[in-house]
């Protein structure tokens, strides 16, 4: 039986060094939370994303830093990484990935918090934006 | 061209759209994923959202155990708006024990696409009331299968027990134009809300 890649190496899976990209000091016991463990262990296994107001129809697109950093990832987060070279909502990440939705949203969240993608969510007040009803009703009308 | 370049020439000289999204929301069956493929310009995904205990605690069922752990199929597709916007269309299944996701999909949403079958009135009473509860701009939509309209729209209306300030269409969930401009009814409800408010602010 061949053995598994890694093998016993606790560092394996190389994920990012969340530590060496964020401003002051982070708490060890988060630290440790997002060390080794699979992602969707560690979603399953987080109450709350990082940040979990993040839309599902949130655009989400890879940073430069991102994919510069894309070989210091695994799985998932390299996916995410990968497609979203094209700008694409949260949802078509999980859709495209297989994910649940959920999950989705806490990798994006967290690649985000890292610096390997950007997120542009919807504008807070968009359901009082007349100007942008508007334009997307002028958008559909130009559909035929 | 390798993703780098790609990543260049595409994400970076823009910025990404401002995303803005509909609800389609029914019962099963009721044409909710036909009427996103009908106008979608990409081939409708589906994602699966798990319920969690936040589902239970927005049931006001008692005997609802405290976690549940229920997955439901989110079916969704996209129309680009301008260079600038794009414009979501989520299908979401038409139960109440889903108010988690609801709750998730609402917030931020224009307004909502109600699909019923004259059939099969009732399944859609869960999403009237959730729309209804937390004041997103609705339109319920008859989808006219094969034609047929089981009953007229004052006598749909009457059963279906809704306000007359609330428009009820009747739309063909296969048809590109016909879905396109149940949608525009959708947005013209969106739009006199942001109206009314705008008003309110002005005047209050």
């Amino acid at each position: 039986m061949s053995e598994r890649a890694g093998g016993d190496d606790p560092t394996w899976p190389p994920w990012p060094d969340v530590e060496t990209h964020r401003d002051g000091p982070v708490d060890e016991a988060e630290a440790g939370d997002v060390s080794r463990l699979r992602p969707y262990v560690v979603t399953s296994g987080r109450v709350t994303p990082l940040d979990d107001t993040v839309e599902i129809e949130a655009q989400v697109v890879t940073t430069e830093y991102g994919l510069d950093s894309r070989a210091r990832v695994a799985f998932e987060r390299r996916e995410i990484i990968a497609l979203c070279c094209t700008t694409m909502s949260v949802a078509e990440v999980a859709a495209k990935l297989g994910l649940h939705i959920g999950v989705a949203r806490v990798l994006v969240s967290e690649l985000a918090a890292i610096g390997y993608v950007t997120i542009r969510r919807p504008a807070p007040n968009l359901a009082d934006d007349v100007g942008l009803i508007e334009r997307v009703i002028r958008g559909l009308q130009a559909i035929s | 061209m390798d993703s780098k370049q790609y990543l260049e020439t595409s994400a970076r000289a823009k910025q990404p759209p401002v995303p803005v999204k509909l609800i389609i929301a029914g019962g099963f069956g009721v044409g909710k994923t036909t009427a996103v493929a009908s106008i979608s310009e990409i081939v409708p995904l589906t994602t699966e959202a798990r319920m969690t205990s936040a589902g239970a605690a927005v049931d006001n069922v008692g005997n609802v155990p405290a976690k549940t752990n229920t997955t439901v199929a989110l079916d969704f597709g996209c129309v680009t708006i301008d260079q600038d916007c794009k414009l979501y269309l989520f299908g979401t299944p038409g139960q109440d024990r889903f108010g988690f996701m609801w709750d998730d999909l609402a917030r931020g949403a224009l307004g909502a696409l109600v699909i019923v079958d004259s059939r099969r009135l009732s399944d859609c009473y869960p999403a009237v009331d959730y729309f209804e509860k937390v004041g997103l701009p609705f339109v319920v939509a008859a989808n006219l299968f094969d034609g047929l309209i089981a009953y007229e729209l004052d006598e749909l209306r009457w059963a279906l027990a809704i306000n007359d300030s609330i428009p009820l269409i009747t739309f063909d969930a296969r048809n590109k134009r016909s879905v396109r401009d149940a949608l525009l009814i959708v947005l013209h409800r969106s739009l006199d809300r942001a109206h009314g408010r705008l008003a309110n602010t002005l005047h209050g």
